[in-house]
Parts: C-alpha cells; structure tokens; sequence
C-alpha cells in the first residue's frame, strides 16, 4: 500500500516535471513563430500572452521536481551549524511553513480559479483566451508543490529524513 | 511609517522565516503574508493570488528559461575543452601567461550563459588541470577563476539583470547593454592583475609554451569560432533592435542546439539533461519572484520603503554616501544570501529611495551586480567559492584568500562605476528601438 503511494508520487512529480519542460518547448516555439511572423509580414496576435501562460505553467509545474532536486534556494548557515538533531527540528519547522504556506495558496487559488471559471474572465491581450485553462495549470502546480513538501514532511517525521537528493553542479543559481 | 513595534515584528518575521531556512520564495510569500494581515484589511489571499499571477505569467520573464537552457545546452557541448585549446595560443605571449585563459574563458561564457556557477564549472573543468600541470601558482589559478566566473552575472546575458529588470519593470535588453563595457572593463582589471602578479611574485616560474605559428593558432581555435559568431548573433540582434531579449534567447537556443549538433554533442540525454535542469532553474527563479512579486504590494502597505526613503532625504546624504551605505549593506546582505535573492527582497525599499535620491535605475543595475557579484566569492555564503570546493579539494579559507585580490578589484571597479557612470549608461541610451513597444 505504502509502497503503491509511493510509486504515485514519484510518477507524479515526474509528470510534472516533463509537462513544465513540454511548456519550455512551448514558449521557444511561440517566439520562433511571433518572430518569423514579424519578419515575414504576418502577425500572430496573442503569441507574448501564451508564452506568458506558457511561462507561469512551467513555473508552477516544475516546483516540486525543483524541491526534490533540491534546486530552491534557502539559507543555509544554521542548518549547517547544528547538529543532525537540531538539523532535522529546523527541517521540520522548515517543511511544515513550507507546507502551511503552499497550502493557503492553494486555497485561494482554487476560489481564484473558480471566479474566473463562473464569471467566464477573457484576457485582456489579442488572444481572448478565457483566463480560468492558463490558471488552473497554475493551481495544478501549486497543488503538487504543497504535496511534495507535506510528503518531505511526513518522511521527515516519520523516517527522520528528508528525501531531497542534491546535485551542485545542478545547481546554477547565478 | 506605521506603528515601530509592527515594523519590528514584521522584520522579525523576516529574518525568523529566511534566517531558519524556509525557501527563499515561500520565506517571502509568507513574510508578505504576515506584511498585509498587519497592515490592510483586505482579503489578503485574493490579493495574494492576483499578483501572483500577474507576475508569473508576464512575457517579459520568457527571457529568463531561454537564457538559461541556452547556457545548459552549450555546458554540455565540448566548449569547455576547445575555450582551453583555443585561448591558450593566443594568450601565451601575454605577461602572465595562460592564467588569462581563465578570464577570457570566463568572459566568453559568460556571454552565453547568465549564471556564474555555470561559467566556473565550464572554464576550471579543463583550465585547472592544465595551468596546475605547467606549475602555475596554485592561489592564482583559483583566485582568477573565482573572480572572472562573476563575469557571468555582468556580461549579457545575465540572469540577475533579467531578474533586476522584471522587479522594477525596466528594459532588459538596455540592462544587458549597460552590462557590456563595464564587464570587459572588469575582465581587463582581472587580467592587469595577473600581468602585475607574474612580474612581482617569486613564485611564478611557469613551464613555457611551446611557440606556435599563426596558422596552429587558427586551426587550434577554429572550435570557437562558431561559439563567438553565436554570442555575436544573439547580442548584435538586440543592437540592432531586430529581437526583443526575449527573442534574442529563443535565437540563442536554437543557435546552441545547431552549434551542439554539428560538434556531434548533441545526443537525445543530452537535450533531455539540458531542458530538465533549465526548467528547474527557471522554476527555482520564478519561486523566489513569486514570492516578491507579493512581498514588494505587502511592502507598500507597510509603508517601510516610502518611510525609509524619506528618512534618507531628511539625512541629506550626498548620492556618493547614500551608495557607500548601499554598497555596505549588500555586502552584508550577499554574505547569507545569494545575489538574485538579495535584488528581489530589497528592491522594494531600495527603489524608492534611488529614485528620489536621482540615480539612473540602469546605472544601480549594473552597481548592485558588482555587488552581488561580489558576494558570490566572499564567505560564509559565496556561491562560487562552493562550487570551487567541490572542484578542487581546497579547503575554504583557502579558496577564499586566493579571491580576495578579486573582491579588492570589484571594489576598485564599484568606485570607477560611480566616477564613471557613463562606462554603463552610454551604450544602452546607443541602442535602436526594439520591435514592438512590449518593454522586453
């Protein structure tokens, strides 16, 4: 059983991921084609609005692949300075804001979503695209992020680790 | 300014939520939280989630995944072995000897790639060996390198300017140019260093290099050829005025993933590599501007930057003094954390008080990334000097006083900026209009 919950995680962290990178592809695309456009003569209205849609959804679908890589950024001078016991208390405290915070936006993005859905919001730009289908891949993001770390979490408390697993040269923060 | 005691449970929670080691992004998020429940009564999740949407879905921010996937694609093609080969003839003659290939090399790459980590793993992964092989001094191999790989943050195209562009809604493609004269400027100051170093030191008695005649050189080079027609594509297209920076970087995309094939390096793993980790590095980003996306609202509510920007009027500080002040506290501030993260927490505050004080906002650009350039090799917390620890096996303290002559040159160059302004504000006031009136 734990097992099965296990696996269904990982998959849909990994899902996730591969739809963030297939929304990467998808802004590279529209500005090859709102380029060429231009260069030819042509328009293609909307084009800046859905690499924008495109940018927020790759975002928010790659946070919890990003967590699990262990890509974010956090401070980390006094979790290097304690103890493997103290570590793992900051870690909870650390987890559980994480969580509590991703949560609530969770909330609120699904009553953000819905609005836009009832009163049927179109974008302002050229495309006229009902606002609710960009926002709600925001939402599905969100929603996996606050997955992930409750799954961190729950791991953290119970088997006494986390289970980011981190890569420097992964990691080019600039 | 409201109530001090607010003000200082609101900072408390800041520091609390960053200082333990919350996530930058959600750290923000939840500090902005805090900011309006203490001073709106508005609904403050509605706020919260209307911002934040706006400022995750702006085109202005398609710069910054291509951009990096540019960078990921061309650090895994075979440049890093041909900048070594391809330098190395050239800059042997010079009084230093082949330690300029680590500044070169670093200022090449950084002109394909936005992130100083990047650069240094690309340039020490082949330069070190070499130059340890031919008996250069140990401190300047590293130093030169941990300071030459800030240049990735300088020279377009540079993820903390995109990042510094998006938070105060300026031009990025005008920062980027800003970005240029005082790079090479940078790079020219680093290289005179290691020419000063190689008269003075006793130390230096490298083995010489074979001499080679203008042909070898050529042929030994003719691998970056292709890598400087691209970084010559993609910033004279922005020039010229024919692509927005965000089209500049999908060009640049493309041009690596066709500079990629024809080295034979670009394999389906390869490609896969390069997407997954610019999604999670763009994604890591777009966290942390989410979250100050929120935090600059909450800041305004709070009225801390209007506040602090009229305490700093009533100081009368000259504008020379006001930037000393700043200089000061980002560096603090860049010693526990990293350079974009610095930029989007104070821009808030920062901005209004730049304003009033009548600083150009392009020219700040290029101040506050010295700065945090700065930062990334200044200890507890410097990003490069990390990244140099794993690669060499140094300790580092060490690592960190063989790149203090470097944190010396930034601070050199932060002074010739403010004497100078002109070195970062005459190229972009140069540039033709971009297309489109889109401010990307």
């Amino acid at each position: 059983m734990l097992h099965a919950i296990r696996r269904g995680l990982d998959g849909l962290y990994w899902v996730s991921g591969v739809i963030a990178a297939l929304c990467l592809v998808a802004i590279l695309f529209l500005i090859v084609v709102q380029m060429a456009a231009r260069w030819t003569g042509e328009v293609f209205p909307g084009a800046p609005d859905y690499a924008g849609y495109a940018m927020a959804a790759a975002s928010f679908l790659a946070f919890a692949s990003a967590l699990n890589r262990g890509a974010h950024i956090r401070v980390s001078v006094v979790l290097n300075a304690v103890n493997s016991k103290t570590r793992r208390w900051i870690n909870i405290w650390c987890f559980g804001i994480g969580a509590t915070i991703a949560w609530y936006f969770v909330f609120f993005a699904r009553k953000f979503v819905f609005w836009s859905w009832k009163f049927g919001d179109i974008s302002q730009g050229q495309d006229k695209t009902p606002l609710w289908i960009p926002q709600s891949l925001m939402l599905i993001g969100a929603v996996i992020l606050a997955i992930a770390l409750t799954d961190h979490l729950v791991s953290l408390i119970f088997k006494g680790d986390h289970r980011i697993k981190r890569e420097i040269v992964d990691e080019h923060s600039g | 300014m409201g109530d001090l005691s607010i003000i200082i449970l609101f900072v408390f929670v800041l520091f609390l939520l960053l200082g333990s080691g919350v996530w930058v992004g959600l750290a923000l998020m939840g500090v902005a939280w805090v900011g309006m429940v203490l001073f709106t009564t508005r609904p403050v999740g509605d706020v919260m989630l209307t911002t934040i949407w706006s400022a995750s879905s702006s085109w202005t921010l398609t710069a910054l995944p291509l951009f990096i996937w540019m960078g990921e694609i061309l650090y895994r093609t075979r440049l890093s072995e041909d900048m070594f080969k391809g330098l190395a003839p050239w800059l042997a003659g010079l009084p230093g000897g082949l330690v300029h290939t680590n500044i070169v090399g670093c200022t090449v790459f950084a002109a394909v790639s936005g992130s100083s980590a990047a650069t240094l793993t690309t340039v020490g992964k082949m330069s070190i060996p070499e130059l340890r092989k031919r008996d250069y001094p140990e401190p300047v191999i590293i130093g030169t390198l941990a300071g030459a790989a800030t240049l990735g943050l300088m020279i377009p195209p540079s993820l903390t300017l995109i990042v510094y562009g998006v938070t105060i809604n300026e031009s990025i493609s005008k920062l980027f140019f800003a970005g240029i004269l005082p790079g090479l400027l940078l790079a020219l100051m680093f290289m005179a260093f290691v020419a000063a170093m190689s008269k003075f030191s006793k130390k230096w008695n490298p083995k010489t290099e074979p001499a080679m005649t203008f042909m070898q050189r050529v042929a030994n080079s003719r691998f970056l050829i292709p890598v400087i027609i691209l970084i010559m594509v993609v910033i004279g297209s922005m020039y010229l005025g024919l692509a927005t920076a965000t089209e500049a970087a999908a060009i640049g995309v493309i041009g690596s993933l066709l500079l990629a094939a024809s080295q034979g390096s670009l394999s389906w793993s390869t490609f896969i590599e390069s997407l997954m980790g610019a999604t999670r590095t763009s994604a890591m980003i777009a966290l942390i501007l989410a979250g100050a996306a929120f935090l600059s609202l909450s800041m305004g509510f709070t009225g801390l930057p209007s506040g602090l920007a009229d305490l700093i009027a009533g100081m009368e500080l000259s504008k020379f003094e006001l930037l000393m002040a700043l200089l000061v506290f980002y560096i603090v501030l860049g010693m526990f954390l990293d350079g974009i993260s610095s930029v989007v927490l104070t821009m808030a505050v920062v901005e209004p008080m730049i304003r009033q004080a009548g600083i150009d906002l392009i020219w700040f650009g290029i101040f506050i990334v010295v700065v945090v350039e700065m930062a990334q090799i200044t200890p507890p917390i410097g990003f490069n000097l990390f990244v140099l620890q794993g690669m060499t096996d140094h300790e580092m303290g060490f690592i960190a006083r063989a790149a203090f002559p470097m944190f010396l040159i930034m601070v050199v160059m932060v002074f010739v900026l403010i004497a100078f302004p002109e070195i970062a504000t005459w190229l972009p006031e140069n540039i033709r209009k971009a297309p489109g009136a889109t401010g990307g």
